[in-house]
């Protein structure tokens, strides 16, 4: 409902990801914090734009 | 003691807030008494030029009703900000935005494409939209500027007090009203309603808040005793100030949350998000999402009265 919302907002999808992990899946974990920031850095800082 | 000037402002707003304050009925004699109303469109001819002439701070009080979202309503909360003393947001709109505030989920072209050629009673071939200047017979005509945003009054002028509610209801404003006759208006910037959240002060039955369905409100008839929530319906007390009586609770309508957030609360809207989400018991996947799929417009829903006061304020402009 979060991503529904945002993007009724006209937040990028992208920039919102829901995911489990177990406490024992370091690498896991790691790996999609990576992907995250990746995937961040390629949509570029947000900015509110709320116009005038 | 010498009495106390008042003026009174709508701007995007319906006029209930205006409404409300006639709604104390004859208490408003009792406001006559303690004040000269030297400004108020709605129910005294003064013009805009008496306000101009006034010295600054010449007014005591100014209550404020609507949002911002024209030229000349900002012009007007400009001016009466320098006449005025003692500054209060009235009602939802000018508090958080309001009913008018939902505009920002648009901008001004999506506006007026609406209301001047796609609404059904138009008949416009020419496409002939509002302009800021007209030329007629040679003289040139205004009209105020429309804004992409609409604005909370706070986010235009600085403003000491905050009275919600769609509308404010009278024992709220006679309060207010005591409070400035009495000269006992809280510290500025502050509220005036409860601190706590709407649930605080509503006496439904409440037990386990475990939700499988989410009901529109005329999807249901809900029991008159329990919570709304824990039947289904999005009501917006938990995120919700408390401090209007629980109006619509009382005759089984669920909040709307035109008090907005309570203290603390930055964004009325992600707090009553993550409150539903907490009481979710979908089973799988596709379970959850049925139940997204009942919120048919989560955010109109949840920043119904709050989308220019949320952290976003408005769904994001395309960049030019």
């Amino acid at each position: 409902m979060l991503k529904k919302m945002l993007a009724q907002l006209g937040i990028e999808e992208e920039r919102v990801r829901l995911e489990w992990v177990s406490a024992s899946e370091g690498d896991r974990f790691a790996s999609i914090v990576d992907q995250m920031t990746e995937q961040i850095r390629n949509l570029g800082p947000f900015s509110r734009n709320d116009g005038g | 003691m010498a009495k106390l000037k008042m003026a009174l402002y709508w701007a995007a707003s319906c006029g209930g807030c205006d409404v409300a304050v006639l709604d104390v009925n004859e208490k408003i004699l009792d406001v006559v008494e303690i004040a000269d109303i030297v400004f108020w469109p709605i129910a005294i001819d003064f013009k805009y030029h008496h306000v101009e002439a006034m010295e600054d701070q010449a007014i005591d009080v100014c209550l404020f009703n609507g949002a911002v979202r024209n030229s000349e309503q900002e012009s007007i909360a400009r001016l009466l900000r320098a006449k005025a003393k003692t500054m209060v947001a009235f009602g939802s709109c000018a508090c958080f935005g309001g009913i008018p505030a939902l505009g920002n989920f648009t901008n001004r072209a999506e506006t007026f494409e609406r209301a001047y050629m796609e609404a059904p009673s138009n008949d416009n071939p020419d496409r002939t939209f509002p302009q800021t200047k007209t030329q007629v017979n040679g003289n040139e005509l205004e009209l105020p500027e429309f804004y992409d945003t609409v604005l909370t009054l706070r986010q235009v002028v600085n403003v000491e007090y905050f009275v919600p509610g769609c509308p404010p209801p009278a024992d709220l404003i006679l309060k207010v009203v005591d409070a400035i006759a009495t000269n006992q208006l809280p510290s500025p910037g502050s509220t005036i309603a409860s601190d706590k959240t709407l649930c605080d002060e509503c006496d439904r039955k409440k037990e386990e808040k475990r939700i499988t369905k989410i009901y529109r409100p005329h999807e249901i008839i809900p029991e008159p005793e329990r919570c709304l929530l824990e039947q289904g319906i999005l009501c917006m007390g938990p995120a919700t100030r408390g401090g209007c009586g629980a109006l619509c609770i009382s005759v089984n309508m669920p909040c709307r949350g035109c008090f907005g957030p309570p203290a603390g609360v930055m964004d009325q809207g992600a707090k009553m998000l993550s409150a539903v989400a907490s009481i979710y018991e979908g089973k799988d996947e596709e379970e959850i999402a049925r139940m997204v799929e009942e919120v048919v417009d989560p955010a109109g829903t949840l920043y119904r009265f709050g989308l220019a006061d949320s952290m976003l304020r408005r769904k994001r402009l395309e960049v030019p």
